[in-house]
């Protein structure tokens, strides 16, 4: 089931991400290898601390969801 | 062990940017390109607090897998993966064996802790079997997969003779610890061993660090635990097969079968030369074989 949330990237490490939702929530991502995105176009989100929305789903057996696709919010 | 001198100058605790090359403070090193650095692990420290493994997980941003109870004594990361880049491991021995060479009441165990990780081979066999150039040997002499260039192939998986490597599910590329890469770009020493409480995990310059491993072992057997040795510096057991040396090696306490390492760890490169010749010869042999075979015939 895909879920789409929105938020600000705090940290980027390689093809993961943070996010903080908008209620001060850190969630955990990991772009997947579908996703319409490439880990070198995380690094310039984080450093803006660009609001995005994000299309993901919940992976089994591991606290983290996997990023489907990755668009600026606003 | 001597305070630095510039700890005194940077005592105080309201700061306003960060600590230019902080790494000389907490592992008196001071990190320069060019220069060969890595880990030593000192198993005889270690108490398996598995600080090392949240750092890790922590600073890396790896999301936590594996969840659920493994039945492995308190060991509930199983082992390393794409997203465990630090594992300790907890070995339980009933009687008289580990480091506690004498007699023990039963409902004692014998712990056996280690804390493992990439080693960071001199001749990393998985850098030499990358197809595209994603692995390559960094300013600091540690071996790093960039995530960017990463097919996904999986070949450095089965080249690793340690089974460090793995393909994440997640995202298809191969991840393994990069010996924090981005924190020896900023002076900083890597995360695990800046966590370690007992100083199991040492970073610092590869000379240092061998020279602090061989008189900690001779420290050790004069202290009596005389089955204590290294495993991944110059000319001990793991730096065989043209491996090299070892940037992340170990002191031991038993066998390395014990700590699930391989007790002689090879290039798989060593292969191809016996490999392809002994397939040349076979084809040979057969070939005369079947010319023998339908020549006789008339």
């Amino acid at each position: 089931m895909t879920h789409t949330m929105r938020g600000t990237v705090t940290i980027v490490q390689e093809g993961r991400f943070q996010l903080i939702d908008d209620r001060g929530v850190a969630h955990l991502f990991i772009l997947g290898h579908a996703a319409a995105a490439e880990p070198a176009q995380l690094a310039p989100l984080g450093r803006r601390q660009a609001r995005v929305s994000v299309r993901f789903t919940k992976p089994p057996h591991c606290i983290g969801n996997v990023a489907h696709s990755v668009t600026l919010a606003e | 062990m001597d305070m630095h001198p510039r700890a005194v100058r940077e005592s105080n605790s309201e700061r306003h940017g960060p600590i230019a090359n902080e790494s000389e403070l907490t592992a008196g090193v001071l990190i320069e390109p060019g220069r060969s650095y890595g880990f030593f692990t000192d198993t005889t420290l270690c108490i398996g607090c598995k600080a090392c493994e949240v750092a890790c997980k922590e600073w890396n941003n790896l999301p936590a897998d594996h969840l659920g109870l493994t039945g492995n004594s308190y060991d509930n990361t199983g082992s390393l993966s794409a997203d465990s880049w630090r594992h300790v491991r907890f070995i339980e021995q009933a009687g008289p064996k580990g480091i506690r060479d004498n007699a023990q009441p039963s409902f004692q165990s014998g712990w056996l802790m280690m804390s493992d990780v990439c080693k960071h081979c001199h001749n990393a066999p998985c850098l030499e079997a990358c197809p595209t150039g994603a692995l390559f040997k960094t300013e600091f002499d540690t071996v790093v997969v960039q995530q960017d260039i990463c097919n996904g192939c999986g070949y450095c998986v089965p080249a690793c003779p340690f089974g460090v490597v793995d393909i994440s599910t997640l995202d298809g590329k191969a991840h393994k610890c990069t010996l924090c890469y981005d924190r020896l770009k900023g002076g900083l020493e890597p995360a695990c061993a800046k966590a370690c409480p007992t100083d199991s995990i040492q970073f610092g310059e590869l000379g240092d660090l061998q020279a602090r491993a061989e008189a900690r072992v001779h420290n050790l057997h004069d202290r009596g635990v005389g089955n204590a040795y290294l495993y991944g510096a110059p000319g001990t057991p793991g730096a065989t097969g043209d491996l090299g040396h070892l940037n992340a090696f170990f002191l031991l306490t038993d066998r390395p079968e014990t700590y699930n390492l391989p007790v002689a760890p090879t290039r798989p490169a060593n292969c191809v030369r016996p490999s392809f010749v002994s397939g040349i010869t076979t084809v040979a042999a057969l070939a005369l074989g079947a010319l023998a075979i339908f020549s006789g015939r008339d």
